[in-house]
């Protein structure tokens, strides 16, 4: 299986290839104490037309822009949700805005899962932290195409119950023998029965053909060493493992040297790249 | 199309006068004892065409330290470009910074398919007169290929005895030169100015002890080569390497709100990978935090990366960041010390 990611993008230029688009915020939830859910919409209503994996730029008045993965797959129509976590500044300004104020919007960026490689397979999704934001959209996309795709495993490790993401939706995703679900924390609390340990402690607990299995891994950069190291003992090939790589994209467009691996922009070349491909980065991991 | 001409040197400031009055003329002048700077022009008899090399590069026209993209108005919230289209003229440019100021078009202009729309408004603004240079123990543009470019000027100045031979190299040049008042060459003068090219090759001594072509492959073999620590253990971090460099054009952006809160402006400016924040995300890891880890990036980056992706090193052999660097560091010194690991582990 080769990967065909999305590298090849039209040309872009125009006088307002740095201006964000103003869009609304139509709905929020908090989702954790850190985390909140923001509903976008453009103001024709439009699509964001992105792939799962893939960024926008978010702009808020007076603070600028921050790269926040998209949350929603591209199944929902007519707006997107992005989850983002208040980490002080920017994402803090944001987490202080409410329905109805505006936002400015730049993107999608980067290339995206490559959603063609994975239909038909088994769809093995790793997740830590707010690495499900992005895994979220790709799961489901797998969902809203379910035939389309072999089982869905997924395995997503939080720090503590609360701060799982998404916890009702997870429990939607259960539904159908072709769905697995295996959820960790890394440290108990009260009321809480499930895995205890970090993600790779839930190895043991799946079967996987590693022949028919595509891996997708967003989590923090300590988790992909071991996690690639599983997916390896599993036998499955480095060119079915694709991992979300974060980095301190600004421009998006390739230009800022910013978000750089090596020779790659992982604002044009990125997020996603095969497990092969990182090998041959020294920076990657 | 060529036109050679002869400005004979008494009637240079006259011509210079001719052309502030047409656009803004931007120019080296002497600022302080021995330093020379890129500067509009006032007066044109500040212009200072005896220079060896500015502290500052001529990219400043093109890709200004800092320069505001848009103007956002809060209620509406909305963004508005600040293209700068002016035209201008960008004089007395040396063959090592053109050949930046193409890269810097490929860069800024066709890499990754994205045309930055604020740098090539000013591009085609500007009109680029060159000068032919003589250099010294700092420059090494004879192994790096830019000694003798001419692509990017629309015309190019050779010092000779009498003053300038001028040749028009673009519509644009011509029209320049046509403000001049200029003489037609002698044979002896078409004849000076190849030998100025050549003696400018013959003294330019310092070089790269390998083709610009072999370094991404020696440079890999070298990766975790001790230079990179030795090098890092004298550098500073200060990012004057990557401030004075033609060819660095990694900018960081950021927003800065009126004191009304009404409006705001979104800037951006240079930044250096040499920073320790330089490749810091949200929540603090830092994924370059080691300065060997910066360092190694520079220099991979220069004769590596881009040397790979565009066929040619992203170093012009100006000289400036070994010149200025705070603690020493010869940009020169450092590569060949790397080159000749390579070779002695091959041999």
């Amino acid at each position: 299986m080769t990967a065909t990611f999305v590298r090849s993008f039209p040309p872009r230029s125009g006088e307002r290839l740095y201006a964000p688009e103003p869009a609304t915020i139509v709905r929020t939830k908090q989702l954790t104490e850190l985390e909140r859910l923001f509903e976008i919409k453009f103001a024709d209503g439009r699509d964001l037309g992105h792939q799962p994996g893939q960024f926008v730029q978010v702009s808020v008045f007076g603070y600028g822009e921050a790269p926040i993965s998209v949350s929603s797959s591209p199944a929902k129509r007519g707006s997107f949700e992005l989850c983002v976590r208040n980490m002080g500044g920017l994402t803090a300004a944001l987490h202080r805005l409410d329905e109805g104020d505006r936002v400015g919007i730049r993107g999608p960026f980067g290339n995206g899962f490559p959603m063609s490689c994975m239909r038909k397979m088994d769809c093995l999704m790793i997740a830590g932290g707010i690495g499900m934001a992005p895994l979220r959209s790709v799961i489901n996309t797998v969902l809203a195409d379910r035939n389309a795709y072999g089982r869905l495993i997924v395995l997503y490790g939080s720090k503590t119950p609360k701060e799982i993401l998404f916890r009702d939706e997870i429990e939607t995703w259960t539904g159908g023998k072709k769905n697995e679900i295996l959820l960790t924390v890394d440290n108990a609390a009260p009321g809480w029965d499930g895995n205890v340990g970090v993600v790779t402690t839930l190895f043991p607990k799946i079967k996987v053909n590693p022949k028919a299995v595509a891996a997708a891994l967003v989590g923090p950069p300590v988790m992909y060493r071991f996690v690639l190291a599983e997916l390896n003992a599993l036998r499955v090939p480095d060119n079915q493992i694709f991992l979300s790589l974060e980095r301190r994209m600004k421009c998006g467009m390739g230009k800022c040297g910013h978000c750089q691996i090596d020779n790659r922009c992982v604002c044009i070349d990125g997020p996603v790249f095969t497990a092969e491909e990182s090998k041959h980065l020294h920076e990657s991991l | 199309m060529t036109s050679k001409a002869v400005l004979d040197a008494a009637n240079l400031s006259g011509w210079l006068s001719t052309l502030q009055a047409t656009a803004p003329l931007m120019a080296p002048v002497k600022r302080g004892r021995v330093s020379f700077a890129f500067s509009w022009i006032e007066d044109p008899a500040d212009v200072r065409l005896d220079y060896v090399r500015t502290v500052l590069p001529p990219k400043q026209a093109l890709l200004p330290s800092r320069e505001n993209l848009l103007t956002v108005t809060r209620s509406p919230l909305e963004a508005t470009p600040q293209i700068a289209d002016k035209p201008f003229i960008l004089f007395g440019v040396h063959p090592c910074d053109l050949t930046a100021i193409n890269q810097l078009d490929w860069a800024m202009g066709k890499r990754n398919n994205v045309e930055d729309p604020f740098y090539v408004a000013r591009r085609r603004a500007a009109t680029i007169v060159a000068l032919d240079c003589m250099p010294d123990k700092y420059c090494f543009c004879a192994s790096v290929g830019s000694c003798a470019t001419r692509d990017g000027a629309d015309l190019f100045l050779t010092p000779i005895a009498a003053g300038y031979l001028a040749e028009a190299l673009t519509d644009k040049g011509a029209a320049l030169l046509a403000k001049a008042k200029s003489r037609a060459p002698k044979p002896e003068e078409l004849t000076e100015a190849e030998g100025f090219a050549q003696k400018k090759v013959r003294r330019t001594t310092l070089r790269l002890d390998e083709e610009v072509a072999n370094l991404p492959k020696l440079f890999e073999q070298r990766h975790d080569s001790e230079v990179w620590e030795k090098t890092a253990l004298r550098c500073y971090s200060c990012g004057t390497c990557t401030n004075v460099c033609p060819t660095c054009f990694c900018f960081d952006v950021r927003e800065i709100a009126d004191l009304t809160l009404d409006a705001a402006s979104r800037w951006r400016q240079y930044d250096s990978c040499q920073f320790l924040e330089f490749a810091v995300v949200a929540g603090g890891h830092n994924f370059r935090r080691e300065r060997t880890d910066r360092v190694r990036h520079r220099w991979f980056r220069k004769f590596v990366y881009l040397n790979q992706e565009h066929g040619q090193a992203f170093c012009v052999g100006c000289g400036r960041c070994s010149q200025q660097c705070t603690a020493g560091i010869s940009l020169v010194d450092v590569a060949n010390s790397v080159i000749a690991e390579a070779k002695e582990r091959v041999a």
